[in-house]
């Protein structure tokens, strides 16, 4: 017996498959969820989720969202997914350095917007996963 | 030659030439809409899923309340337009612009230049204007939503309506105007999403063991109705992408047929005129021969 597991976003499904074991940072701390696990509904904070089937670990960052555990069948939904493997730690320096920008720009400008903050803030803490992400993946594989 | 050829010619030309480019927009229009029509099949899980985590945690929570849900006195109307960033497109936006123009005591927030013109050009209350490309994914409807989200909480817009070319089908694009905050409950929310998708009714899958939420059912409730919301929106726009694709693949056939009849015209008369010409010139050989 095993778990069917599928992240969904807005724009596609950014994962399904079967997996063994499967860990998820919610609101309250990170859970682990094992085939049998008890129906769970629950809250997800930006972070990584770690699939593992058949020894096989991939790694997904994703943004806020949903996890709701039934029958064996872990249904992700959240409003911004990404494989670990298609992280690009470049493109993500580049996001973080045009973010960090227009905050410090934000914050000697008083006129700014306090909804654009909240957006480029939104960008650095999901570039931040991602930089996570990739990080223990690579130091992983060199170990 | 004479002189009244040469024009017709060049005209000819540049019909053809114009026949050329228009075609060559509707075939660019219709691969666009394709994959318009696709993105917006993609969503569909999403809502699914949605709807389900509502569906069991509502049944847990007998009485709630949320700010996006309570409704109050409308002092000012917000209103997202939704238009397209382009032009050539038929009367799309003309359409939506001047069913914009009837609201009164509104703000307005653009999503597509064409409003955002509009709007400013009226002299009327644009708080922002956002820019979403073709492929309009999620991630660049997100800012607009939040703003509009964020608006609201705050009080500069008692309500928040969205005005966007509703997609008939690829000949008939309506503009509608649909409130979306204050939002209904979230049970008829679903229910009218699933509906439009044409979703069947969420089951779900059965386990008699009791439902854990964490941190708590009244917790989950209070985060959904900002995705509904989110995810309205972002299905609006992508029904806005197809119709200005399907608008524009319609205006630009029309465009084409017109220019081939204009260019059939016009050859016509070209040849009129050539064998006008030569006849003219045998009766001057002929008349001169006959002369000498």
């Amino acid at each position: 017996m095993s778990l069917t597991v599928e992240i969904v976003t807005p724009d596609r499904r950014a994962f399904q498959g079967a997996a063994d074991s499967v860990n998820l940072p919610t609101a309250m701390g990170s859970i682990g969820i094992l085939p049998g696990h008890l129906p769970i509904t629950a809250i997800i904070a930006a972070g990584e989720i770690t699939v593992t089937n058949a020894g096989k670990v991939s790694r997904l960052a994703v943004d806020q969202g949903f996890v709701r555990v039934v029958s064996n069948k872990v249904s992700v939904v959240t409003e911004a997914a990404i494989d670990e493997a298609k992280i690009d730690l470049k493109a993500i320096e580049q996001a973080e350095d045009r973010a960090r920008k227009a905050v410090e720009a934000a914050r000697t400008q008083k006129e700014i917007d306090p909804v654009e903050v909240a957006k480029i803030e939104q960008i650095l803490r999901f570039a931040a996963v991602q930089r996570m992400v990739k990080g223990r993946s690579s130091s992983g594989l060199s170990e | 030659m004479p002189k009244g050829l040469r024009e017709i010619r060049n005209r000819i030309k540049s019909v053809k030439s114009t026949a050329q480019i228009t075609r060559a927009m509707q075939l660019v229009a219709s691969s666009k809409m394709k994959r318009a029509q696709d993105s917006a099949q993609g969503s569909r899980a999403y809502a699914e899923l949605l709807g389900e985590i509502l569906d069991t945690a509502v049944s847990k929570v007998s009485e709630f309340s949320h700010p996006l849900l309570t409704k109050r006195t409308v002092k000012t109307r917000g209103i997202l337009l939704v238009t397209s960033d382009k032009g050539l497109c038929g009367p799309l936006n003309g359409n939506l612009i001047r069913q914009a123009a009837e609201i009164k005591d509104a703000v307005f927030v653009c999503v597509g230049r064409k409003g955002a013109q509009a709007i400013a050009r009226s002299g009327r209350k644009l708080l922002a204007d956002f820019v979403v490309s073709d492929r309009a994914n999620f991630s660049e409807v997100r800012p607009a939503a939040e703003f509009l989200l964020k608006a609201f909480a705050e009080g500069t817009v008692d309500t928040v309506e969205i005005l966007y070319p509703h997609f008939k089908n690829t000949l008939v694009q309506m503009p509608r105007l649909q409130q979306l905050l204050p939002a209904n409950s979230l049970v008829a929310q679903a229910r009218d999403l699933r509906e439009k998708l044409g979703l069947p009714e969420a089951k779900i899958e059965a386990d008699e063991r009791e439902m854990i939420f964490e941190p708590s059912a009244a917790a989950i409730l209070n985060e959904l109705p900002s995705l509904f919301f989110k995810q309205a929106v972002h299905q609006a726009i992508l029904e806005a992408k197809a119709s200005e694709h399907s608008a524009r693949m319609v205006a630009m056939k029309a465009a084409t047929d017109n220019a081939k009849k204009l260019a059939g015209a016009l050859s016509l008369e070209y040849n009129k005129a050539r064998q006008a010409a030569i006849t003219q010139e045998i009766l001057e050989i002929t008349a001169a021969a006959s002369q000498n």
